[in-house]
């Protein structure tokens, strides 16, 4: 492996790690904007605009592009959240340069106002479909409620409402501000070759300019607030618990992803063994979610009505216990080979390889190796996830369920 | 570098495959047991699933709590699904772990504890999960459109029927795993960085003496009806089609499977064109091949709120009929390529490897190399994919929709 940067004079990052044994390699823009960078009147461009970047360019129609890929048979996409847009594809080889030279002409969108019009109602079947999916739906809701005006907990969908009122002129307005080079990271994995990647940004990119591009960036400890909403055509009950953690830049992350593990992975963490191993909730699952300035732990669990209470209860006692207790050591070595098996077997693929390049310079402007992530989980302490446990108090939760109508 | 597979059959009939990977670390590997949902006895749909469960609660000499943190202290990345067929089980992992992995897994397989208490668990559990799939009306259209659209027993529900999964004993669900783990009919599989003769002679030292054999025969009977609709008041009506196509033994798959990707390979086929692109009906739209052993069919999924759905589900049947009377060779060519490279993205991972061998096994009886695929592909055309169309027209519709509002079907 080796890994290669550049910048262009208009701060456009090139990073790359070239693996010259991958059968395939994998191209991504990674855009350091989402939800959290938008204003009420606007909520949910950017998740609208990703879409709209497949729309094409003045001199090229959404069929065009989406042949063009097609040609290639890359496998592309983009995905949007609460902070990052990012635009990928993996393909092999031979292709890539073609697929990265597609991607630096539609990152200078046409955003016509007839495609828009159309895409609107492409996103409001998003949104519907969501609202179907009611462990998606609690997710949102419990975001939303935990940063209580902190613009983490934006909706990245936005509403029908915002939807309907969102013009193409705003967009456009928003894309300007947000897509500058400087606030991009243009990345690869596996096996391509450095100098044409370099050269295509250069020729492509470097006419892009340069903005100023800001983000608020306050840390939440939450808002602490427990609600419950009903929806009459459901029947189980969906639980949604956040609470604060660390950030993406914070060493003390690994830390955090291993007590996330401990707590609340599928199989063999503390909420399986309490509550799915005994058939009280058919679902319970708690993740670390690092972000940028600010972090949070968040839990999804799901039962039935009868078993809610009883749930709860639990919960706050392994809760509870992890405060007057802490974890074992066995427990921690346990979660490190679960992390390090999935890290490593994530990694193998230039897909996989490439989320982790891209986001770890977008939050740290610094290049990890595989090694570098491996030997900082190997380091984490007891006492190390201790501390983290006393400072963020993981019970100390935001609570949102999402359930039928409760007989009164 | 030419494609080298591993193929050993132990005295009882089980089979080994293995296909070395050069560029990973890592070793994935999975059991096929035949007992799937369509496997089971009448009365008795759901039992997979338990089952797939129970077998993990408590193996050997280890109790459920001992035979998890094992797994775990080995670091395995756990895959177990329940299909038509098989329960697979199955990890991924860093390869220096493997034979202590296949020792865990042998125990499971061939001496589960299998006690009472935590089959009531995993009967719940069972439960609870078919009950969750009325929050999930995209799941369970698909699930119910299986049902409806292949000849019983091949459709049966995976996750169960409430009543069967209700009145499931213990007794009955040990009865299944002694007549259906069958070693004679049982493929293991094996990819990434691993010595074959050691896994061989490990694995002939761990399953060669148990001699379970049994019949696997089944009898097939009547399509359920052609439409079905569940009322459920939520945003989208959720609608799942299927139409009936060549199995992958069949000498014109290939020609199928070009013909569906131009249908709706990438973002520039006919489905997400016409129904996404260009008139804004859908976010979710999608048709794939499904193909079982014994039938085959192209599955289609498309959500859309109330108003749209009749002119959704036109709009798709539409696309499906225009099929054969004309395709571009541009079309064609990138259908093509998008097969083709798909095929080769997945082949850098072990656990799609491992998957893809095992199943290639049991569908086809042999292994398929990637270069005989790519070959198979590259001899279609727009000839024979038309050809191919005119004698396998994609026209009769199982269609099941979910939702607030019905469509018309006629």
């Amino acid at each position: 492996m080796e890994f290669k940067s550049k910048k262009l004079d208009n701060d456009l990052v090139i990073i790359g790690e070239i693996n010259k044994s991958a059968k395939s390699a994998a191209v991504g823009f990674f855009v350091k904007t989402g939800s959290r960078d938008e204003t009420e009147q606007i909520n949910g461009v950017s998740h609208f605009l990703e879409h709209m970047l497949f729309k094409g360019t003045d001199k090229l129609s959404p069929l065009e592009v989406n042949e063009a890929f097609d040609r290639t048979g890359a496998q592309f996409n983009a995905f949007t959240s609460e902070e990052n847009t990012v635009y990928y594809a993996a393909v092999l080889p031979e292709y890539l340069i073609e697929v990265t030279e597609l991607w630096t002409q539609l990152m200078r969108p046409a955003l016509r106002d007839e495609d828009f019009n159309i895409e609107k109602n492409v996103i409001k079947e998003e949104i519907a479909m969501y609202k179907d999916l009611p462990s998606f739906d609690v997710m949102d809701r419990c975001r939303n409620l935990h940063f209580d005006g902190h613009p983490c907990g934006n909706s990245v969908l936005g509403s029908e409402e915002s939807i309907d009122n969102l013009t193409a002129e705003l967009m456009r307005n928003y894309f300007a501000r947000r897509y500058a080079p400087n606030n991009i990271v243009l990345a690869c994995a596996g096996n391509f070759d450095w100098d044409k990647i370099c050269s295509i940004a250069a020729n492509s990119c470097n006419a892009w300019q340069h903005q100023t591009v800001g983000r608020k960036l306050d840390y939440s400890e939450g808002s602490r607030k427990k609600e419950r909403v009903e929806k009459p055509n459901l029947v189980r009950e969906h639980i949604c618990l956040m609470s604060a953690s660390v950030s993406a830049q914070d060493p003390r992350r690994f830390a955090a992803s291993l007590l996330g593990m401990i707590i609340g992975d599928d199989v063999g963490s503390r909420f399986f063994w309490e509550l799915v191993d005994k058939a009280l909730a058919e679902a319970a699952s708690l993740q670390f979610g690092a972000m940028d300035g600010t972090g949070a732990f968040c839990s999804y669990i799901r039962c039935s009505s009868e078993n809610v209470n009883k749930v709860l209860d639990i919960v706050r006692n392994i809760f509870d216990d992890l405060d007057k207790s802490g974890i074992a050591e066995d427990e921690l070595t346990k979660a490190k080979n679960k992390v390090l098996s999935a890290l490593v077997i994530k990694n193998e693929l230039p897909m996989g390889r490439l989320v982790d390049l891209g986001f770890n310079w977008t939050y740290l402007q610094q290049y990890h190796t595989i090694e570098d992530d491996v030997n900082a989980i190997k380091a984490v302490t007891v006492d190390d996830v201790h501390l983290l446990i006393k400072q963020f108090r993981p019970g100390d939760f935001t609570q949102l369920s999402l359930g039928p109508v409760r007989n009164r | 570098m030419a494609e080298h597979f591993d193929v050993y059959i132990l005295n009882n009939g089980m089979v080994l495959l293995g296909e070395p990977m050069e560029a990973v670390e890592s070793v994935a590997f999975g059991f096929m047991l035949p007992a799937g949902a369509a496997l089971l006895p009448d009365g008795c749909c759901g039992a997979s699933n338990v089952i797939a469960d129970w077998i993990f609660r408590g193996a050997g000499d280890k109790d459920s709590r001992q035979l998890s943190d094992a797994i775990d202290g080995l670091g395995l990345v756990r895959g177990r699904s329940v299909g038509g067929s098989h329960i697979s089980i199955g990890a991924a992992l860093e390869s220096g772990n493997l034979a202590k992995a296949l020792d865990l897994y042998a125990d499971i397989i061939l001496r589960p504890s299998l006690m009472e208490d935590q089959f009531e668990l995993a009967r719940q559990l069972a439960i609870d999960d078919l009950l969750s799939l009325d929050d999930d009306p995209r799941q369970k259209v698909m699930l119910k459109l299986r049902e409806q659209f292949y000849p019983s027993p091949l459709g049966r529900n995976t996750l169960g029927d409430i009543n069967e999964l209700k009145a499931l004993t213990a007794y009955v669900s040990g009865q299944i795993i002694k007549d259906k783990f069958n070693l004679s009919q049982t493929i293991f599989s094996v990819a990434g960085k691993y010595n074959f003769e050691d896994v061989c002679k490990q694995l002939e030292g761990l399953f060669e003496s148990e001699q379970h054999g049994n019949d696997e025969s089944m009898n097939l009977g009547q399509r359920q009806g052609k439409y079905t609709h569940i009322n459920n008041d939520g945003a989208q009506v959720h609608i799942g089609m299927m139409t009936g196509t060549v199995k992958p033994t069949d000498e014109d798959y290939y020609n199928a499977r070009v013909a569906i990707s131009v249908l709706s390979g990438g973002m520039s086929a006919r489905l997400f064109t016409e129904v996404r692109e260009k008139r804004g009906l859908c976010y979710a739209i999608g048709a794939r091949y499904h193909g079982l052993k014994e039938a085959a069919g192209v599955m289609c999924y498309a959500g859309t709120t109330p108003g749209k759905a009749q002119e959704t589900l036109d709009c798709i049947v539409g696309e499906f009929n225009r099929l054969g009377e004309g395709i571009s060779a541009e079309e064609i060519d990138r259908a093509k390529v998008g097969l083709k490279s798909s095929l080769i993205l997945q082949s850098e991972s072990s656990s799609s490897r491992a998957g893809a061998i095992g199943s290639d096994h049991y569908i086809l009886g042999r292994i398929r190399s990637l270069d005989e695929i790519k070959d198979k592909i590259e001899e279609t055309s727009v000839d024979s994919v038309l050809e191919f169309l005119r004698a396998h027209p994609f026209e009769e519709f199982t269609i099941v929709t979910i939702g607030p509002k019905q469509v018309n079907v006629e």
